[in-house]
């Protein structure tokens, strides 16, 4: 019998293989990858090159301006998904949620919320509330929510009941219970899942602006429309220059706060 | 039991004791001025953002009910009959996905062995590819998008080109790391019997490395939709481009069926992916 | 050496799911015993332990400590009967990320106002106390190490110091030794032995190894399927009483 399975299984295996194959084939033709526009990708890059360099910059101060916002979008969004995340986490966690149904009414939220992509989010916000950085900054709170509340949750959820029950023991209220058991051991899991999302985010910030929520992102739009390639690839720089520096700040936050709690510990 | 003994034995060191509390003292000193300082630059960094973008906490209220305002309103029902308009950019949008992670995971096998120290032919080549997929993660898709499309036009080439360049900044950066995690012992094992270099990577390095390739492919593929769903916003193809040419015509009705393809385009390609994932690993 | 510290009367704990964990539960326990639990696992020694200080509730009989009906306790009271029962647990339970004397300080989170407590305002008194107590348990040089950064055997030190620094008059341990190394168990237990004797506590200590009951126990309890089927002096336990403890049917 076993042989047979074996080959069957092969089968079953190349057929899977081969249909993959095709689909991706046809995918190739669907998507104009052999359109004759890729034949000439040598000569287009090239020329896309000489007009891009070297890059240059029209309007330095509207693009710094642009990019401050971006950075402040960012900030922003995360604090108030951190924020609401926390608070949403709550009711979400099996373990301390008032009821069971109102912790799967959350996380179906979440779920939903986190299924939509951060950028038609903003769209939807500028049709609901108009133009400029407010609509970036709910839509991407709304975003970071959908997965902030869930590693949050996840995070409440794997608490050691032990620890609960030997403070329990000590004679300590609930608030302490939460305060000196809870909080402590979950801190630095919510902390460094809250540094992930600002990193997340402020790639996300940088590109707002292409649906007109405030931003670095309009200034490469307006840009590209203008076919000013140079300017496109300054900006790109600007972008890359920004989203580096926010990462190196954070991780020397982070360093600093670790080096401190070492040293204090050894 | 004797070392217990001992101490009881001996009188309490007068000096010591309190020694202790005092070194307390000063280290939780340490600690608190250390937050100090990061709270005092968190909270510098919230008022600059806050006051920068004119915020206000009851922007939160009202966002919150004008959007719920739109969505009851405006978006309920949807209007299916713009669904047979909305089929081919979803496909569309499932091609582009799956041609951008072909596209990524060959290159970044390349670009990943070649960064990876233990594969690499030399340091300065590794060095180079790193700072290639480092150049090429940082900047997110939708800008590679935008330049594309100056390149090559609007449509899906452009977005697909775009999905797969941003792809080789994840996995390239993911396969690196995976392969520099692999047990060299296999590796030199396979490399004794005398096998060529396609050889030891086939028999030493590729068994171990599978399982990390699998992984990563497919997260990439789940990534691949999302970024693939909004590509059209910048006119590089797919189904964000009927969506916005829908709000932009007030049409919020059809819009939501597009915002439900979306939804639904996510959740089938999570879900085929994880069924891949449990097949193959 | 004869007042009674804790007693307890037809104590039976139903779970929901109907087993019977403990069944008409009746001991008295006098003033500085060292009384030893043993029996096999799942025979209700953890169940009847946690039924003390109302970790979990029983479902029928009576708890007295120090005079006090204990399953009729709610909030404070409750809270206030906690601090004087000191546990140490299989393990540890120690607050991971938290250093060493932060665990031990919880201790006294029974005898502070709740905001303080929580916000962890220990005074200085409790402080030298919680650091006098480290240095009896052997620890002072891991004082300011995370918690989770000490050995097995340190950690439950830790946890005995944690008990000892609510300054309890009864002290329960629930298989403290069980998920260490012979020596470690060895070096815990003394230490174990030790404070109570020198504080003049009573405990009440859950084991599985019987070697180990025999050598620090007072007193021996056996239980099997949640009823008491010996009590008596090391001496008195036979083998044949083990045998029937843990091998009979």
């Amino acid at each position: 019998m076993r042989p047979y399975i074996d080959k069957k299984n092969k089968m079953t295996q190349q057929i899977y293989l081969g249909l993959f194959i095709i689909f991706f084939i046809f995918s190739l033709l669907q998507v104009g990858i052999l359109d004759e526009r890729i034949f000439q990708a040598f000569s287009r890059v090239e020329n896309l090159l000489k007009g891009m360099v070297p890059p240059a910059i029209s309007e330095p101060i509207d693009v710094a301006g642009a990019a401050v916002e971006s950075l402040q979008v960012a900030v922003m969004g995360t604090l108030w998904g951190v924020v609401f995340s926390i608070v949403l986490a709550m009711f979400a966690a099996k373990n301390v949620s008032p009821h069971i149904s109102i912790s799967y009414a959350v996380k179906a939220f979440a779920a939903f919320v986190r299924a939509v992509p951060a950028l038609i989010w903003a769209l939807l916000f500028i049709v609901a509330i108009g133009l400029g950085p407010t609509p970036g900054i709910l839509a991407l709170a709304v975003n970071s929510i959908g997965m902030l509340m869930k590693v949050y949750a996840e995070a409440i959820e794997e608490i050691d009941t032990g620890i609960i029950d030997a403070l329990k023991a000590t004679g300590a209220s609930q608030f302490q219970v939460v305060m000196q058991g809870i909080i402590p051991s979950i801190m630095s899991i919510f902390i460094s899942w809250s540094i992930f999302r600002f990193d997340i985010n402020i790639r996300y910030a940088a590109v707002l602006g292409v649906v007109g929520a405030g931003g670095i992102g309009w200034e490469l739009v307006r840009a590209s429309r203008v076919m000013a390639y140079d300017e496109v690839l300054g900006i790109t720089l600007v972008i890359f220059g920004m989203i580096l520096l926010a990462e190196l700040v954070t991780r020397f936050l982070k360093d600093r706060a670790d080096m401190a709690t070492l040293k204090a510990m050894e | 039991m004797s070392s217990l003994a001992k101490q009881i034995d001996t009188p309490v060191e007068e000096n010591k004791v309190p020694d202790m509390y005092k070194d307390l003292q000063r280290r939780k000193k340490v600690i608190l001025k250390n937050r100090l300082v990061l709270w005092a630059i968190i909270a510098a960094l919230v008022t600059w953002a806050w006051t920068g973008t004119n915020f206000s906490i009851a922007f939160i209220y009202t966002g919150t009910a004008n959007m719920a305002a739109f969505i009851f309103t405006d978006l309920l029902p949807p209007d299916f009959s713009a669904f047979g308009r909305y089929l081919q950019p979803a496909l569309q949008t499932v091609y582009m996905s799956l041609v951008g992670m072909v596209i990524s995971v060959i290159f970044s096998i390349f670009f990943g062995f070649m960064a990876a120290k233990n594969t690499s032919f030399h340091p300065a080549i590794a060095f180079t590819s790193r700072a290639i997929i480092a150049f090429l993660r940082a900047i997110p898709a939708l800008i590679w998008g935008i330049t594309l499309v100056v390149a090559f036009g609007l449509g899906p080439l452009a977005g697909t080109l775009a999905l797969g360049l941003s792809g080789i900044g994840i996995l390239g950066k993911a396969f690196a790391d995976v392969l520099e995690e692999i047990d060299q012992g296999q590796v030199d094992a396979v490399k004794a019997t005398g096998a060529s270099w396609f050889q030891t990577m086939g028999q030493g390095v590729w068994p171990q490395f599978k399982t990390g390739f699998v992984a990563w492919s497919l997260y990439k593929m789940d990534l691949n939709i999302r970024e693939a769903a909004v590509l059209g916003l910048i006119g590089a193809g797919g189904i964000g481009y009927t969506l916005q040419g829908n709000i932009n015509l007030f049409q919020y009705q059809q819009a939501s069926v597009g915002i439900l393809m979306i939804f639904a385009l996510i959740l089938i390609v999570e879900y085929t992916t994880a069924k891949i994932r449990e097949r193959l690993l | 050496m004869s007042e009674v510290v804790l007693e307890t009367k037809d104590l039976s704990m139903v779970f929901p799911d109907g087993t019977q964990a403990l069944k008409n539960v009746t001991l008295t326990i006098k003033k500085g015993e060292l009384v030893s639990i043993i029996g096999p696992s799942g025979a209700g020694k953890s169940t009847f332990m946690r039924s003390l200080n109302m970790l979990n509730k029983p479902t029928d009989g009576q708890i007295v400590f120090e005079g006090e009906n204990v399953l009729k306790a709610r909030g404070k009271q409750l809270r206030q009967i906690r601090r004087r029962i000191g546990m140490v647990f299989q393990h540890f339970n120690l607050i991971k990320r938290s250093p060493t004397y932060q665990n031990v300080l919880h201790g006294r989170l029974g005898y502070m106002p709740s905001l303080k407590g929580g916000l962890g305002r220990f005074s200085e008194e409790d402080t030298r106390q919680a650091l006098e107590i480290l240095r009896r348990v052997g620890l002072e040089d891991q004082a300011f190490k995370r918690a989770d950064e000490l050995s097995g055997g340190q950690q439950q030190r830790v946890g005995i110091a944690r008990a000892i620094a609510q300054t309890p008059s009864l002290l329960l341990a629930d298989e403290p030794i069980a998920s260490l190394d012979p020596s470690s168990s060895e070096n815990v237990m003394t230490y174990l032995k030790n404070v109570c004797q020198e504080d003049g506590l009573t405990s009440i200590v859950n084991l599985h190894q019987v070697d180990f009951a025999k050598k620090f126990a007072h007193r021996i309890i056996g239980i099997k399927a949640g009823e008491v089927v010996f009590d008596g002096s090391p001496k008195e336990l036979t083998e044949g009483i083990t045998n029937h403890l843990y091998y009979s049917k």
